[in-house]
């Protein structure tokens, strides 16, 4: 027999065990009848007491009657006929139930993936005239809105249809093919929108860990922002939280997908600030950028090495960027962090 | 590792020798291989011991599945025990031979008890199997 198979026969046998009365129980008044004299015998003898028998502590497993009037077993392919000694005929079900079961995301991600496809497969076709460009971004524009994207809604998580759709991994992997084919203001408002909710996405995403899926087109946004834009970024990314003694910005060094978007997100910045092209800030964006610089950088000293995590992607440029603000100490220790 | 400390259970039998006595009196030897909540067994390398006084003889039988309720009891054999017997094994065939002549000479005896009976006007209905109601 394979302990499997014995932990088994085990677990039935302790069910069996438990008794709801145990005054009427013979067996059990018996064995501590037993073993309440033994103990005292022992004790008259001038035994010291001994070590208390191993006591058995059965698991309780609740015993739960359940009956249902239609069983569905799981992947079959319809009705299979049930009996059981509660009836020897189980009802069949004649209308097909197999929706309702899913998720209420699952649906919505599934029917919006169907006409995602749709749009990749517009895409495909070589060439492209006009009408068909048009008809494409109608498409396109008809599941960013059926997204229903509130950008830093203020509302709870749970009610955030997108959010709850960025929570399932088929829901990362759709704002993720979607994110090419829209406009870059639609795109800029899904990014804005998961970095407001960043701690929270992440939080969810423990168990998956798919939000690196959504780096690379994020990536391609981010590279396309202006400078007002980027600020307003890593504005939400360094806003303190109510509920949170940590930053954002510390929360995500420790995820994969937060500090590549943070890296992302900054390498950006140094380009655009080490270009020659105008910038056309808006009042205030140059302090704010400095200021999320010197955050950055207090957070990457401050958290340990052991809870960084290495990123999907290193600019080259992120070292450039703090030696222009910090002092030459500062930077070599960031380097050794970064590393 | 005793699994569950002050009760019984079969677990700790498992891929020993055991000896079990069935209701309908056969008695087995084997390896007690699996069992479940019932106590149905699965004995493996299963040898039917037929006892007729003194004598016995060893029937192999395999592999036996025996249902739970079937069974009076069972223990499991020391090995080294096992070889000090004062009883003689015999082959299958006297043994069979034995044991019927023993059961001719039972069925003798109780047709005379019950005729006996008859005469002084008693009658006493013939249990048939072990099994009583």
């Amino acid at each position: 027999m394979t302990s499997k198979e014995k932990d088994w026969v085990i677990k039935v046998e302790m069910i069996q065990l438990q008794s709801e009365n145990m005054d009427d129980d013979y067996y059990y008044q018996m064995y501590y009848h037993r073993l309440e004299q033994r103990q005292a015998e022992e004790e008259l003898l001038g035994w010291r007491n001994r070590q208390e028998p191993p006591k058995l502590v059965t698991p309780f497993i609740q015993k739960v009657e359940t009956y249902n009037s239609v069983v569905r077993i799981a992947g079959s392919l319809g009705q299979v006929a049930v009996s059981t000694c509660y009836s020897p005929r189980r009802a069949i079900d004649a209308v097909h139930h197999a929706l309702v079961e899913e998720v209420g995301e699952g649906r919505l991600c599934w029917q919006l993936f169907l006409q995602l496809l749709e749009v990749e497969e517009m895409q495909r076709k070589m060439s492209l005239a006009a009408e068909e460009q048009e008809q494409k971004s109608q498409e396109a524009e008809r599941i960013y809105q059926a997204l229903k994207i509130r950008a830093c809604s203020s509302e709870e998580e749970a009610e955030d249809e997108f959010l709850q759709l960025l929570c399932v991994q088929k829901g990362k992997k759709l704002t993720a093919r979607l994110l090419p084919h829209l406009s870059p203001e639609q795109a800029e408002k899904i990014l804005l929108t998961i970095t407001h909710h960043l701690p929270f996405l992440m939080k969810k995403d423990v168990l998956d860990e798919s939000l690196p899926l959504l780096y690379s087109p994020l990536n391609k946004v981010v590279g396309r922002m202006t400078f007002s834009k980027l600020i307003e970024v890593l504005q939400e990314m360094s806003r303190p939280l109510p509920e949170s003694p940590e930053l954002p910005i510390t929360m995500a060094l420790k995820n994969q997908f937060g500090i590549s978007l943070l890296y992302s997100l900054l390498s950006h910045g140094e380009k655009l600030l080490s270009s020659d092209t105008p910038l056309e800030p808006c009042s205030g964006d140059f302090e704010t950028w400095t200021d999320v610089v010197f955050l950055v950088a207090r957070e990457l000293s401050q958290v340990p090495k052991a809870s960084l995590v290495e990123p999907l992607f290193l600019p080259s440029n992120l070292l450039s960027l703090f030696c222009r603000y910090l002092d030459k100490q500062t930077v070599h220790h960031l380097e050794a962090k970064m590393e | 590792m005793n699994y569950m400390p002050g009760t019984a259970s079969l677990i700790q039998d498992i891929d020993k020798k055991h000896l079990v006595l069935l209701r309908d009196g056969r008695t087995l030897i084997g390896y007690l291989r699996s069992i479940d909540q019932f106590a149905n067994l699965v004995l493996h390398q299963t040898v039917e011991r037929i006892h007729v006084g003194k004598k016995y003889g060893d029937i192999p039988r395999g592999i036996f599945v025996v249902r739970g309720e079937n069974v009076v009891l069972l223990g499991e054999i020391d090995l080294e025990k096992e070889s000090d017997t004062l009883l003689q094994q015999v082959s299958i065939e006297e043994i069979l031979e034995e044991q019927r002549v023993e059961q001719q000479a039972k069925q003798e005896s109780e047709r005379l008890k019950v005729q006996a009976l008859k005469e002084r006007g008693l009658c006493v209905p013939r249990a048939d199997t072990l099994d009583e109601y």
